[in-house]
Formats: structure tokens, C-alpha cells, sequence
């Protein structure tokens, strides 16, 4: 098995003789070692949330961004190479702004999140036949959480380096997935309305980070039914979340 | 009407002269144009409801003072509660009635759902600016039932340029028929108003309009194609038009 | 080719051709064509035809007039009384086609008063199209002119420039074409009167048919060696297909800005900015 994986994970373009794709597969695993992202679906709206990890104290916390606006109704978290996600939000932004350009009306999230996805495979080292330049020579090394509301209501969707895109009620991305996945199945019920939702998302991330939960480390946003708009919370709207959720203030010892 | 190419060769004159008389140039140089457009003639116009829309075409294609068909039909239905009518050229027509139902049909298959009608029509309009610099002669009309169940309007010019409005026509009768429509829905001239029109007074309006547009519009007759669409969807039917 | 005698007229100033003005008009219209443009040429739809049968001719027209594309009467005559033994259909410019006939119809009376004799056709076609030659095609004339004299009946044909034609069946107009495809089909030499009423309508009939410069009624002239008889609106093809609604306007839908009032043969005007009439 070893020996098969080294002859066969060098290209992008070469299936395994077992039918895999392994850089593909590794795209995964880098997304598996990025920060925790995680989407909550309601009637009332949306709500996106991540954790903020700052490599040094001399870093300034507002300059890692890892929720997007991609159009006024939608919004997107990531998880994995920020630079991946960069490229595949702009390629959505201008996506979302053809067409309203075209047609007079925003890009329902479903046709947004399908454009994302058509990028997500659109590499390899050679040039294809418009001569179009070459956005990547590997897969995007990126999940994303796309959420908007559009005519069918709100909407949560997970995408992945394959291409593969599902709709959720709620998900979760990132190095702490699987435990944040456990505390959404158990705590998620479909009538929650987008403050309970704010507040699990909130009491997830402090579950899952390392560092203290502070109003600087971590990012939310939301895209609510009533204003059809996406909203990233300032530091101290979330500090009111923070408050609220954990009264008695946060101990120091992390994963309580 | 001119053909495609044409040539000023007939509007020089060759003359000889002699002694003191000036000698006018005898081998003029021949202008030649390209002249791509034609109009053929007819006239298209629509009203918008409170509930419904009623628009309307006459089928005599023409060229010069020659009928080219008596039966040619210058509307499209783009989606179940959309048509678009067109006047101008016909070719122009056909091709950007092709290309508009094509590019519905793409919008469809990605977004698994009908365009609304202000989608069409925006649709419509940047089609129309994309050829900005070497225009469709067509004279467009977006008519039909917009989201809330109201009936919707749109008229253009060549190049897109685009505006929702209660009604509108286009076409060699144009002028015709909105001079009776300003004064029967716009009743931009009057002190005392009627009530407005229900659905049928407004469909039998429409026809004594287009009839009388063929009493006076040489390119416009033979028959009128009627279009009413309401929440049953697009209704279709036809009457009769002089055929001299 | 000996030219002498062309520069001779030219030393003799005021001899010959001048060609002036067809310089000057080149020139400015050479300098700038937006300050200076020709006049353009004025063209009626009409389709006009006639055919000689057996003791008399027939005359047709359509009745429509056009102004550009729009119908400016549907019902005017195109059939104009010449003399008493001939009729003339015509084709053009309206104008010039009212006041050219009318002109030589009061000439052709003087003419039959001083002689005492009836005027030949071919007389009446010569007058006309020395007449047309002269203004060099600016008077917009076509005519089909057809009569009854000592010769026997006879038809001819004249252009706007002055050439003319005597045929046994002729047509004119924008509907010429349509008219003639239905003249070279049914004409026959010696047809009845009613055989050539009967192919004349249908020409014309064609023409308001199938070209958009024609429409509206079928009139028809038959002239034999007795009777000038003219038949108007023998036809009516099409009829209107829809007779529109009334529409009811309510008294003082009309605002009212001034009023005058007669009083004694004097004018009186009271303002009344925004008062409505009652009535």
C-alpha cells in the first residue's frame, strides 16, 4: 500500500490502480489541520463561526479574516490554506456580481456555492483549449461554509477540495470537526431560533480552542431572514454573546 | 429599402466641356457602403394590468412596397408568463429570439428555475449593449406577470437602453398607437377621468388599436397575434387585419 | 466628332445649353452636404391600368394615397375626364397630377371649340408629353391615357420624361408589376367590354393586393364610341375588419383656459384659469 501511494500521489492528473486521487485526498487532510469553522442553519437565518488562531501575540487579531462576504446576501467561513479560500471566494464574488449584472437579482446560494465548486477540480499543468490562464496546478487546499438566504429561505452549504458540495442544517470544518460535529447532533433542533443558534456556535468554539475564547479571537457572522443581508459581527457584538452564553466568564483552562 | 450593398455611381454625371467651360471631373470616384439593415415593417405593443398583461403584433412582413409574408410571427414566448415582441428587422429578430431562449434555457439548467421577468428583461438588455457598436435593428418589447402577480411592461431601444412602463409600443405604426394609448391609459390630458379599464374592455382596446394602426400604417395588417397573460398563463389567439 | 459649333455657342453668351446652374448645384453640393441638399424626389403608391377591347377602351386605378408609410386618403380618384372621349388614370405626384390633367382637359376643350372636331387621343398624348419633356421629369406625372376617336379606340403610356407608348393593354404605379402579371395572363385582342372591365378589376385588384403603395377601392372608366361612363368604387376587396368603440369623454375632461363670448357682433374674453365648462 505504502509502496503503491509513493509511485502514485506525485500527479495531479493520475488515478491510483484502487481509483483514488491521492492529492486530492491530501487537500482534505490540510483542511483537517486548519481552524474550526462552523455553520448553523435556522429559520430566521444563518449563523457562520470560527476561531481565530493567532500564531504570536504580536500579531493583530482583526487581520486574519476567515468569513467573506461574497454578495450582500451571502457569506462564506473557511478552513485550510486562507490564500485557496481567497482565490475561490473572489472567483464567487465575481460570479455573484454577473449575475446580478445580467439578470437584475441576486445569485440564489445554491448557484454560488455550484460556481465555487466548479473551480474546485479546474487544475492541472496544462492549458486548456480557451487559453484561459491557469488559476491552479494542485487542489485547493480549503472547505468552505457558504450561507445566504435567498427565495427558497436561509441555507448552510459545506464544500470540500473535491468539488463536492452538500447542504446542511448545521456543519462543522476544520481541526476539531468531529467533536464539533458530536456537540451539533446533539444539541441542534430544527426550531432553534438564530440567537440559540449564535449561542451554540459560541459555546462550540469555546469547547474546541485551545486558547481562551475572547471577543478578538474568534469570528462570527450571520445572514438573518429578516434584513436578507450578511452581517459579520464586531468584537462587541460578540462579546455580548460571550457574556451572555458564559455569565460567569470563561476559565483560563482550555477545553472545559 | 436598400439592398446590402449600394453604390453612388448614379449621382455623379459625366459631362463634356470645351474651350473656356470648366471641365468637371469625369471619373468620380464610387462610393460603396455596407448597408446591412432593413426594416420590415409592422407594429408591436403591450399593456400592463393590475393582474395581467396584453400585448400585441401584427404578422405582415414587408420590404419596400412589396409584402413578404402575411403570417409571420414577430413574438416569442420565453417562459411561462414572459413574451417578447419585436419589431425592426426580422432577421435581427430571429437571432436574438434564438439566442434569448438559449440563454433562458442555460439559466434554467443552472439555476433550476424559470428567470422571472425582470430577469429576462435585464437579460434582454445586456444582450442588446453587448452589441453596442454593431447593433440588432430590433425594437424590443418584454411583457408579462412579474413576482408578485402584476402584470409587467418593459420597452428598449436597439442598444438596450430599458425602462419599465404601464405600456408601450414599437414598430412603423408606433406613433399610431401611442397617441391613442396616452389618451386611453395614460390620460396624460385630462381633468376628468373614467374609471380605468377592466380585462376585456382593455383586450377589445388593444384590437381596435392595432385595427386602426392597419388602416393607416402601410406595413402593418394581415393579422394581429394577441397575447394575454395572466395567472392561467400565456393565452394566445388572432384576428383579423385588412389585407390590402 | 466636329465640336466648332459648340464652342461658337458658347462665345455667343446666352446660346444653347447653359450649364451653369448644374455646376453651381455640383458645387455646393460637393462643399457641404449638410448646408445643401438636393430636394428629394416625391413617389405615390399607385397601381394604374388600362386595356383596349372590341369597340372601347377600359381604365382601372386603386384609390389610395400615401404620404411616406402612412395612408393619407383611402378613398381619392386617380381617374381623371379628359374630354368627352378620353380618360386619363394616373400616377406620381398628386399634385402635379391634378393640375397637369386639369390643365390639358381645359386645353383639349378650346381645342375641340376652335376646330369642331372631337380631339384625337394620340393629340392629347403629344400636348402632354411635349409638356412633360420640357420639365425634364420634375413633374412627376405617369399616365395611362386611353379614349375613343375616328381611329377607332386606342391606349398609351406616358412617363414622367416625356416618352410615350401606344399599347393594346398598359399599367403604371408601384403596382405596375402586379397589375401586368394579370394583364399578360388574361388579355386577349378584341375582348368584350365586360371582359375587359372584368381583367382591368382584377389588376387592380392585384395591385391593392399584393403592393402596400395600393389600396382601397377598384375604380374603373369605360369608353366606347358612345358613352364616357364611369363606374366608382365597382369594387371594395376589403372591407374593415373591426369597427372601433366609441370612446366617451365626459363633459370638462378638457381643461378650460379662456372663454369668449359673443356679445353684439363685439368679442369678449374672460379668464378662467382653472374653471371647468359646465354644459
Amino acid at each position: 500500500m505504502f509502496a503503491t501511494r509513493s509511485e502514485y500521489d506525485r500527479g495531479v492528473n493520475t488515478f491510483s490502480p484502487e481509483g483514488r486521487l491521492f492529492q486530492v485526498e491530501y487537500a482534505i487532510e490540510a483542511v483537517k489541520l486548519g481552524s474550526t469553522a462552523v455553520g448553523i442553519q435556522t429559520s430566521e437565518g444563518v449563523i457562520l463561526a470560527v476561531e481565530r488562531r493567532l500564531a504570536s501575540p504580536l500579531v493583530v487579531p482583526s487581520s486574519i479574516e476567515k468569513i467573506y462576504e461574497l454578495d450582500y446576501h451571502i457569506g462564506c467561513a473557511m478552513s485550510g490554506l486562507i490564500a485557496d479560500a481567497r482565490t475561490l471566494a473572489d472567483h464567487a464574488r465575481t460570479e455573484c456580481a454577473n449575475h446580478f449584472f445580467t439578470f437584475n437579482e441576486r445569485m440564489s446560494t445554491e448557484s454560488c456555492v455550484h460556481a465555487i465548486s466548479d473551480l474546485a477540480l479546474d487544475f492541472s499543468d496544462v492549458a486548456d483549449r480557451r487559453d484561459r490562464k491557469k488559476l491552479m496546478s494542485r487542489p485547493f487546499g480549503v472547505s468552505l461554509l457558504v450561507a445566504g438566504v435567498d427565495d427558497d429561505g436561509p441555507s448552510l452549504w459545506k464544500t470540500d477540495p473535491t468539488g463536492t458540495y452538500s447542504k446542511c442544517t448545521a456543519a462543522a470544518i476544520g481541526s476539531a470537526s468531529e467533536s464539533a460535529q458530536g456537540t451539533l447532533q446533539e444539541q441542534y433542533n430544527k426550531s432553534m431560533t438564530l440567537k440559540e443558534a449564535e449561542d451554540l456556535a459560541v459555546t462550540i468554539l469555546k469547547q474546541v480552542m485551545e486558547e481562551k475564547l475572547t471577543k478578538s479571537n474568534a469570528e462570527i457572522a450571520s445572514v438573518s431572514m429578516d434584513t436578507k443581508r450578511y452581517h459579520l459581527y464586531t468584537p462587541d457584538e460578540l462579546q455580548t454573546i460571550i457574556d451572555r452564553v458564559f455569565p460567569q466568564g470563561i476559565s483560563t483552562e482550555p477545553g472545559t | 429599402m436598400m439592398g446590402e450593398w449600394s453604390s453612388g455611381e448614379g449621382l455623379q454625371q459625366h459631362m463634356q466641356s470645351h474651350g473656356s467651360v470648366p471641365r468637371p471631373v469625369s471619373n468620380p470616384p464610387m462610393e460603396h457602403r455596407f448597408m446591412p439593415y432593413q426594416n420590415n415593417g409592422g407594429t408591436v405593443f403591450a399593456v400592463a394590468g393590475p393582474t395581467y398583461a396584453v400585448a400585441m403584433a401584427d404578422t405582415r412582413l414587408s420590404s419596400g412596397m412589396r409584402i413578404l409574408s402575411r403570417n409571420t410571427t414577430k413574438c416569442t414566448q420565453l417562459t411561462s408568463k414572459c413574451v417578447v415582441l419585436t419589431g425592426g428587422m426580422q432577421a435581427e429578430m430571429v437571432e436574438l429570439h434564438k439566442r434569448m431562449k438559449i440563454l433562458i434555457t442555460q439559466y434554467e439548467h443552472a439555476h433550476r428555475r424559470e428567470p422571472s421577468v425582470n430577469a429576462v428583461a435585464q437579460l434582454l438588455s445586456t444582450r442588446l449593449y453587448f452589441k453596442r457598436f454593431f447593433p440588432y435593428y430590433t425594437f424590443n418589447v418584454v411583457v408579462g406577470l412579474d413576482e408578485e402577480g402584476k402584470g409587467a411592461v418593459y420597452g428598449y431601444d436597439a442598444i438596450g437602453s430599458f425602462e419599465r412602463i404601464p405600456y408601450v409600443s414599437q414598430g412603423t405604426g408606433a406613433e399610431l398607437v401611442t397617441s391613442v394609448l396616452d389618451n386611453q391609459i395614460g390620460k396624460t390630458n385630462q381633468t376628468k377621468q373614467l374609471e380605468p379599464l377592466d380585462k376585456t374592455d382593455l383586450i377589445d382596446l388593444a384590437k381596435d388599436v392595432i385595427a386602426a394602426a392597419g388602416e393607416r400604417d402601410i406595413y402593418t395588417g394581415d393579422y394581429a397575434e394577441v397575447y394575454v397573460i395572466d395567472e392561467t398563463g400565456v393565452n394566445k389567439s388572432k384576428v383579423d387585419l385588412r389585407k390590402e | 466628332m466636329p465640336v466648332d459649333y459648340v464652342e461658337t455657342l458658347v462665345a455667343q453668351k446666352g446660346a444653347g445649353f447653359v450649364f451653369d446652374n448644374y455646376q453651381r448645384n455640383q458645387f455646393l453640393a460637393s462643399s457641404d452636404p449638410q448646408a445643401f441638399k438636393m430636394p428629394d424626389l416625391k413617389k405615390t403608391g399607385t397601381t394604374i391600368c388600362g386595356v383596349v377591347c372590341d369597340g372601347g377602351v377600359v381604365l382601372g386605378a386603386d384609390t389610395r394615397a400615401t404620404a411616406g408609410d402612412i395612408v393619407a386618403d383611402k378613398n381619392c380618384e386617380k381617374l381623371h375626364k379628359m374630354a368627352d372621349n378620353i380618360c386619363c388614370a394616373g400616377a406620381g405626384t398628386a399634385a402635379d397630377l391634378e393640375h397637369t390633367t386639369k390643365k390639358f382637359a381645359a386645353d383639349l376643350e378650346l381645342m375641340r371649340l376652335t376646330l369642331h372636331r372631337t380631339p384625337r387621343v394620340g393629340t392629347a398624348v403629344t400636348m402632354l408629353s411635349q409638356h412633360l419633356f420640357r420639365y425634364m421629369g420634375y413633374v412627376g406625372c405617369a399616365l395611362v391615357m386611353g379614349g375613343v376617336d375616328p381611329t377607332g379606340p386606342s391606349l398609351y403610356m406616358i412617363y414622367p420624361h416625356g416618352s410615350t407608348d401606344r399599347l393594346p393593354f398598359a399599367s403604371m404605379g408601384s403596382g405596375s408589376l402586379a397589375a401586368m402579371s394579370m394583364l399578360e395572363t388574361g388579355y386577349k385582342d378584341d375582348m368584350t367590354i365586360e371582359e375587359g372591365k372584368k381583367l382591368v378589376s382584377e389588376a387592380i385588384l392585384a395591385g391593392i393586393t399584393n403592393d402596400l403603395g395600393s389600396g382601397g377601392q377598384v375604380d374603373l372608366c369605360v369608353v366606347t364610341k358612345d358613352a364616357y361612363t364611369m363606374h366608382r368604387n365597382i369594387m371594395a376587396p376589403y372591407p374593415r375588419t373591426r369597427i372601433p368603440k366609441p370612446v366617451m369623454f365626459p363633459t370638462g375632461t378638457t381643461t378650460v383656459l379662456e372663454e369668449v363670448k359673443m356679445l353684439k357682433g363685439r368679442l369678449e374674453v374672460t379668464d378662467a384659469d382653472v374653471e371647468m365648462r359646465d354644459a
